[in-house]
Formats: C-alpha cells, sequence, structure tokens
C-alpha cells in the first residue's frame, strides 16, 4: 500500500476564527497554512434538530503536515475550534502525494529541538 | 435386389451425412477463426489507440495573487483543462507583516485537475518558477482522486478528445 508523507488539514471554521486554528496548529507543530473564504450550506432542519445555528459565512484553513504530526494537529484543533466551540470548526485530513515548495518537511518544533541538540 | 438398392440407399444416405457434417464443421472453424481474428485487431486497436485509462489528481497551487493568472497559463500547458481560482491569503501573523511593513498577503489557490503521469513535468516546472520569478513562490501539492462520473467528464478532465468520440458513437 502506497503511505503518504504528508496529509493535507482542512479546517472549516465561522469566519473570523482561522487566526485561532493557525495559532492552535503552530502549537503542536504545523507550519503555515492559507484561508480561503468560504459559505456553508447547513441543513436547515438539521440545524432545528441538533439546535445549533450555522453562521453562513465560513474560513476554510487548508494546512499542510507530515504525516506524523496529522493525529496531533487534528486533535489539538477539535479541542480549540471544534463543533462546541464558538468556531464550529470542522477539520478532516486527507493524503497528499506530491509536495513543492516547502523548504523541509520538519515542523517547526522539530526544528528548534534539532536546533538545540546541535548546541 | 432389393436388399442391394436398400444397402445401396443407407450408404448413400451416410456419405451425405458425413459431408454435411464435415461441412457444418468447417464453417464454424471458420466462423471461430474470424472471430478469433476480430477480437485480436480489436485488442490491437485499443492498445494502439490513444485512450488514456490513468488516474487524475487534484493539483492544489497556492500561489501571490499577482502572479496567479502567470501560474494558471503555466498549468495549461500541462493538459490541465479545468481550473478553479479562489482568492485566499496567508497565515503570517499580523505582527510579523507588521515588521516588514506588509498589510496582508494576497494569495489565490488553484485546483486543477491534472493526469497522474503530467504531475512529475508539471511540478518540475512550478519548482523551477517558484525558485526563479521574483515575488513568484509558492506551494503545490496533488490529493489523488478515486473516483470521476461520466465519460465525457473523464475525456475532458484528462484532455482526451478520443473517448468524447467514443462516446458520440
Amino acid at each position: 500500500m502506497k503511505t503518504f508523507e504528508h496529509q493535507l488539514i482542512i479546517c472549516i471554521v465561522n469566519e473570523g476564527f482561522s487566526d485561532l486554528v493557525m495559532d492552535t496548529a503552530r502549537e503542536v507543530g504545523a507550519r503555515g497554512g492559507t484561508v480561503v473564504s468560504a459559505r456553508g450550506t447547513a441543513n436547515k432542519e438539521a440545524e432545528q434538530l441538533f439546535r445549533i445555528d450555522i453562521q453562513p459565512q465560513k474560513e476554510m484553513v487548508m494546512i499542510v503536515v507530515p504525516t506524523a504530526l496529522r493525529d496531533d494537529v487534528l486533535h489539538a484543533l477539535y479541542k480549540e475550534v471544534g463543533l462546541n466551540t464558538p468556531g464550529q470548526g470542522i477539520a478532516i485530513a486527507m493524503p497528499v502525494d506530491n509536495v513543492v515548495g516547502i523548504s523541509d518537511g520538519k515542523p517547526n518544533a522539530e526544528k528548534s529541538e534539532n536546533d538545540t541538540d546541535k548546541k | 435386389m432389393v436388399k442391394s438398392d436398400v444397402s445401396d440407399n443407407l450408404k448413400e444416405k451416410a456419405i451425405a451425412k458425413k459431408t454435411a457434417v464435415r461441412t457444418s464443421i468447417k464453417a464454424e472453424k471458420r466462423r471461430v477463426a474470424t472471430s478469433v481474428k476480430g477480437v485480436v485487431k480489436r485488442s490491437e486497436k485499443s492498445a494502439n489507440s490513444k485512450v488514456h485509462t490513468g488516474k487524475l489528481e487534484l493539483l492544489i497551487t497556492i500561489v501571490n495573487r499577482k502572479k496567479a493568472d502567470f501560474y494558471q497559463d503555466l498549468l495549461q500547458g500541462f493538459e490541465v483543462n479545468m481550473q478553479l481560482a479562489c482568492r485566499a491569503r496567508g497565515t503570517a501573523r499580523a505582527q510579523t507583516l507588521a515588521l516588514l511593513g506588509l498589510e496582508d498577503s494576497p494569495k489565490t489557490a488553484i485546483f486543477s485537475i491534472i493526469r497522474e503521469d503530467k504531475i512529475p513535468d508539471a511540478l518540475a516546472a512550478l519548482e523551477t518558477k517558484f525558485q526563479t520569478i521574483k515575488d513568484g513562490g509558492g506551494v503545490a501539492y496533488t490529493v489523488p482522486l478515486t473516483s470521476v462520473i461520466g465519460v465525457a467528464i473523464y475525456g475532458f478532465l484528462s484532455n482526451n478528445d478520443k473517448t468524447v468520440k467514443e462516446d458520440k458513437q
């Protein structure tokens, strides 16, 4: 079976929460991301059933992380910007098989650890 | 006399039967041979035809908004027929941007459907451009697609006009 070195994490949150998403992801080692404006299309009946109010204006944050970091980032996002928070975020991950433009695959946290080791 | 006539008739009948069986066997053999030839020809034809059956992938390219048109044109050269460009922004901290004298980092996320065999060349070209063009830096990655529905749509996405012609027949 093919193994993937990187994963793309897509986190869809209410407008204004993308900074919180990035801060949360950075804390566990992610490096950077891209924010795309989007519009949610929730089912009205489902909204009533689950008693949640869906704000249509959304932000979609796309973050590429090494596969080893995927679970940590997803857990952190679930905790900080999950559906039970004002951000009402949903995070998904998918494999990415060709990555270009990322200087090295190592996240910030890992990098700083290595740097201290060298010193 | 009568007995010999009857035996002659029987013999004739047996011979006629034998020849009939032989001709039917020959005809059957000919039919099988032609059908086999047809199958072989068809398989040869399909092997020679340029109908592509490879997989498609979603190529996501994130670049500065100013350079989006350039990269879209570049990707079109790799038989990419469908591209979707979305306005996006980077996630650099406001403090960092202020330090650099920047206000915002406007980006464009280009979503393109590309054939698997074109990916190495496309990514190599993108990497070169990312490194050589001023303000042309960016990130690109591909996500494999598992399914596409519709022959015409597959033909369009994989830039394969053969599939469209076959669909018309």
